[in-house]
């Protein structure tokens, strides 16, 4: 066979080796060809066949361009935007079977098992998380609700005596207080005390601030619902206890003010229910309380799970309270019972 | 200095204003010791206001109380102008007068035992162990040992005055003063006060009694007097009041409304 000559036979391996040289690239077309497809079909809003077309894509061992990794993870998206989320993890774990370390496909297989599971295990997981801080917080709101309880009864019997006073100046002076605080936002007096009293000099710790702030606004509105109180009973016990030879002083401390107690347990409890919302406020002067753990939390992970977690633990602490002041208000009203 | 005659209580001129109105105008009265002195009259005479005085849970404008010969309850600044004593001073003129009160005023949060024993506990500064014999005492004077560990509010209105009775008696006071005790009483309850009242008089103490029981102020009292506008119009022993003085028009007329 003459035919196959030497001159012949060089073209061929030349061709021949141009078509070694140029099957990977038309591979590569082909697979550029086929995601451009997918895309319009995807573009259409054709996913199904979208689908069909990036799995022509074969299994690649030495997937250069990543073309393999890339068409079965766009076909995971695919199928977890249909909905076939079974296929989706399929098509994920096909890569992960060549690429087991492909960080694309773990990502995509744990966020999808996370939408996966039951709503409830993924709050338990956020609260689990929040928690932590969220207490933290919460400890520093019943400190300062529990330094307020402390103070604002004793400066609100202050201030309703001083308000009865016979004394001018000194029933004026309560008077004003009162006007002050009950007049201006709780807000407005925590900026003031922490920010604006030490361009006068005068410089609070944030915590400091926080319980003169609330001690003293607590007192005004106290002052207000004890003076009540205290005129509400009955001219003839402050007669009586003089008329046995009692004084001004000794008739209020063992007949007048023991009878206000039961009278003055509903709206007191309703101020401290409220101040248990209030300390939230002090968030504003660099207190990190439950209000502003709950939206540091937030803010890191915008997941609402922390403010939800938030609103729980102050409603478990009003309830507790509401529960806490009927009991005492049943104890102080003992001798109502017939 | 103190006689056999001498009065417990004088009352000399006594006038008490509120604002234009003379409540109390001019009143004045002995009352020796031992004596029971019952004043009658129609509402707005100013009977409570003068036992009141008394008291001084109303400062009076013009007058003096004379208590065992000495003058008491006010002072003369130097400007002339007279003003009540000092709150300790008035405290312990107080508590040598008892005083019972129409509406009881007992303290609703102190058991029946509490209440009696408040006065020598609180004013008198007894140890616990003192006032509470005092008044267990007061308590079995007044018949109502039994109730002493219930709080008022359990009580009829005939115990409740019992009660007051005793707290007051518990401060050993040289004068007891009755503010119309058994007017906010249903009637069958009235007796009941009545008989403590009468106790008390028959061991002795003297006192002044606001009421408008006709009954009891014939049979109780050592004088009874009739005010109307702040003044006395008459008085006498029950016999001669209540046989001659009704021949005065406003007392004849106040007694018909009334009886």
């Amino acid at each position: 066979m003459k035919v196959f000559s030497g001159r012949v036979c060089k073209t061929i391996l030349l061709f021949s080796c141009l078509l070694l040289l140029l099957v990977p690239m038309a591979h590569a077309e082909d697979h550029e060809q086929i995601f451009q497809q997918a895309n319009d079909a995807m573009g259409s809003g054709d996913l199904p066949t979208a689908i069909t077309l990036l799995q022509k894509i074969p299994i690649s061992k030495d997937d250069d361009n990543s073309a393999f990794v890339r068409s079965r993870m766009q076909v995971a998206r695919l199928h977890h935007a249909l909905e076939d989320f079974k296929a989706a993890s399929a098509s994920a774990q096909e890569v992960l079977a060549i690429y087991p370390d492909n960080s694309e496909a773990v990502n995509f297989l744990a966020s999808m098992q996370k939408e996966l599971q039951p709503g409830y295990v993924t709050f338990l997981d956020d609260c689990l998380r929040f928690l932590p801080q969220l207490l933290k917080g919460s400890v520093m709101t019943i400190t300062l609700v529990f330094c307020t309880i402390l103070i604002s009864p004793l400066g609100g019997l202050l201030i309703a005596l001083g308000r009865l006073s016979s004394f001018k100046p000194v029933s004026s002076l309560c008077w004003f207080i009162i006007w002050l605080f009950r007049g201006t936002p709780l807000l407005l007096q925590l900026f003031f005390i922490y920010y604006g009293l030490p361009s006068l000099g005068i410089t609070f710790k944030p915590f400091t601030a926080a319980i003169i702030g609330l001690g003293l606004n607590y007192s005004a509105y106290l002052g207000e619902i004890i003076r009540g109180g205290i005129q509400s009973i009955e001219h003839g016990q402050m007669e009586a206890a003089k008329a046995i030879g009692m004084t001004y002083w000794q008739a209020m401390r063992r007949v007048i003010i023991p009878q206000t107690y039961k009278r003055l347990m509903p709206p007191i409890g309703n101020e401290f229910i409220a101040l248990i919302k209030d300390t939230a406020l002090v968030s504003t002067i660099a207190m990190v309380e439950l209000m502003r753990s709950a939206d540091q939390m937030f803010n890191a992970y915008f997941n609402i799970t922390a403010l939800i977690l938030a609103a729980l633990i102050y409603l478990l602490f009003t309830t507790i309270f509401t529960f806490i002041f009927e009991k005492i208000e049943i104890r102080a009203g003992i001798y109502e019972n017939r | 200095m103190k006689t056999a005659n001498q009065p417990l209580l004088s009352l000399k001129g006594i006038t008490k204003r509120f604002g234009a109105l003379t409540a109390v105008n001019g009143v004045d009265l002995d009352v020796c010791p031992g004596e029971i002195v019952v004043i009658i009259g129609p509402s707005g005479s100013g009977k409570s206001t003068l036992l009141r005085s008394v008291n001084f849970l109303e400062e009076i404008e013009d007058g003096a109380i004379v208590f065992e010969g000495n003058e008491i309850g006010y002072l003369k600044n130097k400007h002339g102008r007279r003003h009540l004593d000092t709150p300790a001073k008035i405290c312990a003129l107080r508590s040598e007068i008892g005083m019972v009160f129409q509406h009881f005023n007992l303290f609703p949060h102190m058991t029946v035992l509490g209440n009696v024993m408040e006065g020598p506990l609180t004013v008198q500064k007894k140890s616990t162990a003192a006032a509470r014999e005092i008044a267990l005492d007061m308590l079995s004077k007044v018949g109502l040992s039994d109730k002493r560990d219930v709080y008022p509010a359990t009580l009829s209105g005939g115990q409740k005055q019992r009660v007051a009775i005793a707290r007051a008696l518990a401060m050993r006071p040289k004068l007891m003063l009755f503010d119309e005790p058994t007017s906010a009483l249903d009637p069958e309850l009235i007796g009941e006060v009545f008989d403590t009242i009468r106790a008390l008089g028959k061991e002795g103490m003297t006192m002044i009694i606001v009421t408008h029981q006709m009954g009891f102020a014939k049979e109780m009292a050592d004088r009874v007097i009739f005010m109307e506008a702040g003044s006395f119009v008459a008085q006498g022993t029950p016999e001669d009041f209540f046989a001659n003085q009704m021949e005065h028009d406003r007392i004849k007329s106040f007694l018909t409304r009334i009886l």
